[in-house]
């Protein structure tokens, strides 16, 4: 696998720290299961974040801090394996591993050659976190976001305006930007994608499924 | 081995220990005694989990307070913070991570659940906050301990206002303008600093490599 676009420094900085929102989080680490650069760099930037926390001034807990700390441990039962989410609904797909512990939805006809999964992640976090299967060959409607868009290519392949993205790319695009992916004749496209803010849909068949189906 | 930590400020801390010292006076804050503490924790030792405590949880404090919180609810959040810290130190694996960004990460992502929580008004458990993935497969060019000193080194390399504004990144819940603002410089040129630091951040990291 030949990754070419990757996160961008300023993206992986807020998903190390803990700033960016849950959805895009989702989606950039599962860009890093598939991609050891960006891995190791968030994994830098999550270093860095220990080094600088040693060195943060301290601030005096209140006085029964480490007792109350100390009571809590004599009450406490040992942390259970975190639950895996089951039944993950087959796209021919490897899916990234971090995507495992969320919950996939069935996927939905959405529009001719378009299915789209909602991913529920596990931490009941509201989010815009999608999974979609675009056809060979076939045209997205040329659309725009009100905020940024996070897409990851799981597999097969398509081009925009602004590029030729395969498995493991990572494109992060914001409002300025309007596109109309259109997916390769090779095979399908499978994405997964977390959107901030509303799609919109642009050109008249755009405006009146975006009026039909909920977006 | 020098445990003094040059930090944010340029000053030096030194913190006072009673824990493996021998010849050499080490503080809880060095990488390896921060990570013997821990492995220790995770063999159900209660002195090295005060250590650690001490160490680690006033300084959980600052950074929740830096994230926004108020001082009783950052301090509620280090009491979980620590709790998780002693249930998951059995897995613990020192090759992948420092125990400080270890530690970084639990509170990190604590943070964030509590804050969804709050948005969400949900009932919750500490189970439920995510975990440092720690599982084999995923590959590591590097070692942890080879990471840590190579971060130490680029942060160094930082002029002092470069390590402000990182530090301030990491930790600072303010969006760029107030940063500006108390700066007392255009919102352009803070931005263009930012991203400066982290273009000679990102630099030295591949340097050290």
């Amino acid at each position: 696998m030949m990754i070419t676009h990757h996160v961008s420094d300023e993206t992986l900085l807020t998903c190390a720290s803990g700033k960016l929102a849950a959805g895009p989080s989702v989606v950039v680490r599962a860009h890093c299961d598939m991609c050891s650069e960006c891995r190791e760099r968030l994994s830098d930037l999550e270093a860095v974040g220990g080094a600088l926390l040693v060195c943060l001034s301290a601030t005096t807990m209140s006085e029964d801090a480490l007792a109350r700390a100390l009571a809590r441990l004599d009450a406490d039962k040992p942390d259970l394996p975190s639950k895996r989410g089951a039944d993950v609904p087959s796209t021919g797909t490897a899916y990234p591993r971090s995507l495992a512990r969320h919950r996939i939805g069935r996927f939905r006809w959405l529009a001719p050659g378009f299915r789209r999964s909602r991913v529920a992640l596990n931490s009941g976090a509201e989010a815009n976190v999608f999974l979609m299967r675009i056809g060979a060959g076939r045209m997205m409607p040329e659309h725009g976001h009100s905020e940024r868009e996070y897409t990851l290519v799981l597999s097969g392949s398509f081009r925009d305006e602004l590029g030729h993205y395969g498995a493991g790319d990572f494109i992060e695009l914001d409002s300025s930007v309007e596109h109309q992916p259109k997916v390769d004749l090779d095979g399908e496209c499978v994405c997964l994608a977390a959107l901030e803010g509303e799609m919109r849909l642009n050109g008249f068949f755009g405006r009146l499924i975006q009026r039909i189906l909920p977006l | 081995m020098n445990a003094a930590l040059r930090c944010a400020d340029h000053t030096v801390v030194r913190v006072s220990l009673g824990w493996m010292t021998r010849n050499k006076s080490r503080s809880t804050g060095s990488n390896d005694t921060s990570r013997d503490l821990l492995i220790a924790v995770g063999n159900g030792d209660r002195e090295a989990y005060v250590q650690l405590f001490k160490f680690f949880a006033p300084r959980l404090k600052t950074f929740l307070i830096r994230r926004g919180l108020d001082s009783m609810q950052a301090e509620e959040l280090v009491q979980d913070a620590m709790v998780l810290i002693w249930r998951r130190a059995r897995s613990y694996d020192p090759s992948r991570a420092g125990a400080a960004t270890w530690i970084f990460t639990i509170a990190r992502n604590l943070h964030i659940d509590a804050f969804r929580r709050n948005s969400r008004a949900n009932s919750h458990t500490l189970d439920q906050v995510e975990e440092i993935d720690q599982t084999p497969d995923a590959e590591m060019l590097m070692m942890a301990e080879e990471r840590d000193v190579t971060v130490r080194r680029a942060l160094d390399g930082l002029s002092r206002e470069q390590l402000v504004i990182v530090q301030s990144s990491f930790f600072d819940d303010k969006a760029h303008s107030i940063i500006a603002h108390e700066l007392g410089l255009p919102l352009g040129t803070v931005k263009s600093r930012m991203r400066l630091a982290f273009a000679r951040l990102r630099k030295l990291l591949d340097e050290h490599r």
